[in-house]
């Protein structure tokens, strides 16, 4: 369990090997109790930057958007563009 | 830049259409984003909707991030034209100068402060204040090397290697050293904004 906790610490960080990324991922999002865990360790993170907000649902509001809405990678598209 | 990578493996995977890549960024980046926005926009209300676009436009286009900066750069680069658009969209004669002119008679024409917004839910604006009291609380009570790692990492910006090399220790004590401060951060964290957890991700 240990070990599971710590890689979600270092997949926050991006300090996982290349190859141990999907695989964390996969483990982080199928599972709340890791997912808590990235959430915590990044509201730690943000709070000692001084920007300790709480997430009242901010995340999960923009994922509800994006699947309403039918958001999808849009080859060409360039977001800095105009 | 050395933060150019740090994001590289949950970006490569969210453009490969693994959406819960783009996910964890979300959650990584959403708060620091927020802020940047609420520098722009003063309304809690109009700072969400800008961050939502922002992030939205991000996805459409992630096909074209190369990895030319960090991630976070670019990330950011979309937010501060999604905020400007808000404003040209929106001049807002009215809200808006109002808004500004509030603000000059509070705090003189000083610098926004950060991360507080107007119409900022007196709720919110408590449980942050909580959240800050609990990790400060927990940071005094970690054992001062794991104290040390973590904000080296957070706070100075430092890297994993940048770390290990100033405080002369291999590599695999950095990982431990910030995992284990963050946990014992996490789990004092929990009591506080435990019961957020149904709408957290």
């Amino acid at each position: 369990m240990v070990n599971t906790t710590l890689k979600v610490s270092l997949l926050l960080d991006g300090e996982l090997e290349p190859q141990e990324v999907a695989p964390s991922l996969a483990q982080v999002a199928a599972d709340a109790g890791l997912r808590d865990r990235f959430t915590l360790y990044g509201l730690a993170g943000d709070a000692l930057r001084g920007n300790g907000t709480p997430d009242d649902g901010f995340s999960r509001r923009i994922f509800e958007r994006m699947r309403r809405e039918g958001v999808a990678i849009e080859p060409g598209f360039d977001p800095l563009a105009g | 830049m050395l933060e150019a990578d740090a994001d590289a493996g949950l970006v490569r995977l969210a453009q490969s259409g693994d959406a819960r890549a783009f996910e964890a960024l979300v959650v990584k980046y959403q708060r620091r984003i927020a802020r940047h926005v609420a520098r722009y926009v003063k309304r809690a209300g109009d700072v969400e909707d800008v961050v939502q676009e922002a992030f939205i436009r991000a996805y459409r286009g992630l096909g074209s991030f190369r990895g030319e900066s960090a991630f976070y750069s670019w990330l950011y680069r979309i937010a501060t034209n999604s905020a400007l658009g808000f404003l040209k969209r929106s001049p807002g004669p009215v809200v808006l100068q109002e808004d500004l002119r509030d603000e000059g008679d509070e705090r003189g024409d000083g610098p926004f402060e950060p991360g507080v917004s107007d119409g900022e839910d007196p709720e919110r604006l408590l449980l942050a204040k909580q959240i800050s009291g609990a990790v400060d609380k927990a940071l005094a009570r970690l054992q001062p090397e794991l104290a040390q790692a973590l904000l080296l990492y957070e706070v100075e910006g430092k890297t994993y290697k940048e770390i290990a090399q100033m405080l002369a220790v291999p590599i695999g004590t950095v990982r431990t050293r910030i995992f284990r401060a963050r946990e014992f951060i996490a789990q004092r964290l929990e009591p506080v904004v435990g019961h957020q957890r149904p709408r957290r991700w």
